[in-house]
């Protein structure tokens, strides 16, 4: 339902979203200009540095102690292989409990809902363990692996093919289609604003991911940017400046795909939500 | 015996092949973890004595390690710490809500384009005025950028409509992580953060207003918050005995409202400083359970016909408690105002995240920023679209007003809505609050914020305990499966249509 209105309340509301909108921007207008400060600049009442200092950006790849470019790398590595991995096999989980009909698929399905309601905290001990044991603690492959398959990736994939019309499978198979042809040209290709949906939530997901690289990862090398930054702020957090260069910088990748991807995003959070 | 014919056993093969994949890592990474911690959680298991170094042999323990954590002075603290930040949910529920009220507005419609023009000339006019005049009395840059951000998200609004809004509102939840925390640590700095800079000036303008109140004033002050907090706890009070009488909540709904609202005056009773607050507090608390079980056993059993109400009654009086609690605070506050200014510093700004008592509330304040504009926001901007236009049609023609509108047609037909998001946010505040401890205050100062879930990770990756933190995470696990029964039991028959 919308609610047309007159002018006056149209003015006055927008004053209160504009309000609402300036308390949420300020706190990162505050992060951009404290980046461009100097150190000596950082509490003082104005928040306009003096001088704009550019080279801020710069010196934060070059800081002993913060191997910065190196952890982006790592983050962005590891975020995208999760993804590429958890989209895949979750597609054709889903497309196997949604397009094929087997007796004992409804079980199967409902136990992987059953698993989606585990608080993570419970897995995180013993899959730490499991880790030892495969030899890939301290290693980004021992990030990747258990994150790689998920269940709610499954649940989102197969609410949506659900809704795609059976007909296509009957037509697909009058043509002679094989079922991993009809996956691959037929159902992913239309499957595609929940893929979609599922690559940012994942990527980003894991973009900010801290407890298990927290655990994981020993070597300053092969950090992530959430425990990279982590092990910036106390080792070196006085550097206020520089610390919000650094900041600033790994908030950009979100804001990119936030700025680029918002029409699905919104699309994707209702359909999952509305129906789980 | 189940009959398989060969075609059966082609499609579940094919079946079984496309989930491999899937299946195979699920296994490895779920199921048989989950059956690992679960036997871990009865032995000792501890990284000390068994690592690659040293391989001593696994104890069973038996119920020791539930019995350590049950009899642990530190666990009531940190379930509390837990429970504490959740206060936070009700609030982030309203102010989602009221953010997609208020972007439900049809800002583009074709009569209104006139109207359009002319506020986007008047808003570029005023904030043009503005900046000239402030630029000419020599005003600081600051009061320049302030006025800069608002005319320039006010200007972008009416051109661009609800989508940048929405983008604005939906920006901090979305990038929330370790890289806003650490922002947010920065300006809750007490020294040279921001917010203080803000702060103190405004508190040194009170300082001497606040001294030379007299105590006689002060406990006035404070008396009056306290009559506040009983008459706002006694209209709670009396509209849920209302909605229960007319049969639009449970009993059961009642009951929870009725506990979730006494909370706050049972506690008058230990923490406020009049000493007739607390004999108010457990009054009010005696006579509603006292008016309770008088219509029990009068046998006036009120049939509810359905329990919609119940998230509804959960979210509202969440909303009243807190507020009940603020009404407490003031009340100490004002109390002690005179004293607290007249002492060398005046009134100071509080540490927030170094400050045993203000770790919790910024962590809570930071949340709200970020809540407001998270999923449950768009969540809510679906379930209004979703709301027909009859319903206001015929509340138009009853004449109802503006208010009267929300509390009878809009907030009632969001109920399914409210209740996922609230069933969602209890189960995530439960398992919650650990990176913004790890990032921000590292479960202090003096455990004030460390919540269970961070308590499993100190106790099994820091101190290496594993088998006792598996028995922390299982026992946290149980409570977030009573949620879901709850759930289960009260949720299907109306979020699932």
């Amino acid at each position: 339902m919308k609610l047309s209105l007159d002018g006056c309340k149209l003015l006055l509301i927008h004053v209160v979203l504009a309000l609402v909108a300036t308390a949420m921007v300020l706190p990162f207008t505050w992060m951009v200009l404290a980046s461009l400060k100097r150190l000596q600049e950082i509490g003082l009442d104005s928040w306009i540095p003096t001088v704009f200092q550019w080279e801020n950006y710069r010196d934060v790849f070059t800081m002993r102690g913060v191997q910065f470019g190196r952890w982006y790398w790592n983050s962005i590595l590891v975020a995208s292989w999760v993804t590429f991995l958890q989209v895949f096999t979750s597609s054709l989980a889903a497309f196997s409990f949604s397009r094929l009909k087997w007796k004992g698929r409804d079980l199967v399905f409902l136990l992987y809902l059953a698993t989606m309601m585990l608080p993570s905290l419970v897995m995180m001990i013993p899959n730490y363990q499991n880790m030892i044991y495969l030899g890939l603690v301290n290693t980004l492959q021992g990030l990747i692996l258990p994150s790689a398959f998920s269940a709610f990736g499954t649940f989102l994939i197969r609410q949506f093919m659900m809704n795609i019309p059976s007909s296509l499978d009957e037509a697909a198979e009058i043509d002679g289609a094989s079922k991993w042809q009809l996956y691959w040209t037929v159902i992913l290709p239309l499957a595609r604003p929940a893929i979609v949906t599922l690559t940012i939530f994942t990527f980003i997901g894991n973009y900010n991911s801290m407890f298990w690289p927290l655990v994981m990862i020993k070597s300053p090398e092969l950090y992530t940017l959430p425990i990279g930054m982590l092990a910036f702020d106390s080792s070196q957090g006085q550097q206020t400046n520089l610390l919000m260069a650094a900041v600033t910088m790994s908030i950009i990748p979100m804001i990119l795909i936030f700025l680029f991807m918002q029409k699905q995003l919104v699309k994707g959070i209702m359909l999952g939500g509305v129906k789980g | 015996m189940l009959k398989l014919t060969r075609r059966d056993v082609r499609e579940i093969s094919t079946g079984i092949l496309f989930l491999l994949p899937n299946i195979l890592g699920f296994l490895a990474f779920t199921t048989i973890p989950l059956a690992i911690s679960l036997f871990m959680a009865f032995t000792d298991w501890n990284l000390e004595m068994h690592n690659m170094f040293q391989n001593q042999e696994l104890r069973s323990v038996g119920f020791a390690n539930f019995k350590k954590l049950f009899t642990d002075p530190d666990f009531p603290t940190f379930l509390g710490n837990t429970l504490f930040l959740m206060l936070g949910i009700p609030f982030g529920i309203a102010g989602s809500l009221f953010a997609a009220l208020l972007l439900n507005n049809d800002f583009r419609c074709s009569r209104m384009k006139r109207v359009y023009g002319i506020v986007v000339l008047t808003v570029v006019l005023i904030v043009a005025c503005g900046m000239l005049i402030l630029a000419g009395a020599g005003s600081t840059a600051m009061t320049l950028l302030i006025c800069g951000i608002v005319g320039t998200i006010l200007v972008l609004g009416s051109v661009g409509g609800q989508t940048v809004y929405r983008t604005l509102f939906y920006f901090p939840s979305f990038t929330a992580g370790v890289a806003t925390y650490i922002l947010w640590k920065k300006l809750y700095s007490p020294e040279n953060g921001p917010i203080n800079n803000v702060l103190q000036p405004i508190l040194d303008h009170i300082t001497p207003v606040a001294a030379s109140m007299s105590p006689a004033t002060a406990h006035v002050i404070s008396s009056a918050f306290l009559i506040v907090m009983g008459l706002l706890y006694a209209y709670a009070v009396s509209r849920v005995i209302v909605s229960w009488k007319n049969g639009e909540t449970g009993t059961l709904s009642y009951v929870i409202a009725l506990v979730v609202l006494s909370i706050p005056m049972l506690c008058s009773h230990l923490w406020c400083s009049l000493p007739w607050g607390g004999a108010l507090g457990l009054s009010l608390v005696t006579l509603a359970v006292l008016f309770t079980l008088l219509m029990f056993l009068t046998r006036r059993e009120y049939k509810c016909v359905y329990d919609y109400g119940m998230s509804n009654a959960i979210v509202l009086d969440g909303i009243v408690m807190v507020g009940l609690f603020i009404c407490l605070g003031l009340s100490n506050v004002f109390l002690a105002l005179p004293e607290m200014a007249g002492g060398t510093d005046g009134l100071t700004a509080p540490k927030w995240l170094s400050d045993y008592y203000w770790a919790k509330p910024s962590l809570m304040i930071m949340g709200f920023w970020a809540a407001i504009g998270s999923n449950n926001m768009l969540l809510y901007l679906a379930g209004l679209s979703g709301v027909s236009q009859e319903l206001y049609e015929a509340a138009d023609i009853d004449g109802a007003s503006p208010l009267q509108r929300f509390w009878n047609v809009t907030w009632p037909q969001l109920s399914n809505v409210t209740f996922f998001i609230l069933i969602m946010s209890i189960m995530g505040g439960l398992q919650g609050g650990f990176e913004t401890a790890r990032t921000m205050t590292k479960g202090g100062p003096a455990g004030a914020t460390t919540t269970l879930a961070y308590y499993i990770y100190s106790e099994g990756f820091e101190s290496g305990r594993l088998g006792y933190a598996s028995a922390v995470a299982w026992t946290l696990f149980v409570m977030v499966f009573c949620v879901t029964l709850f759930n289960w039991k009260f949720g299907n028959k109306y979020t699932n249509d």
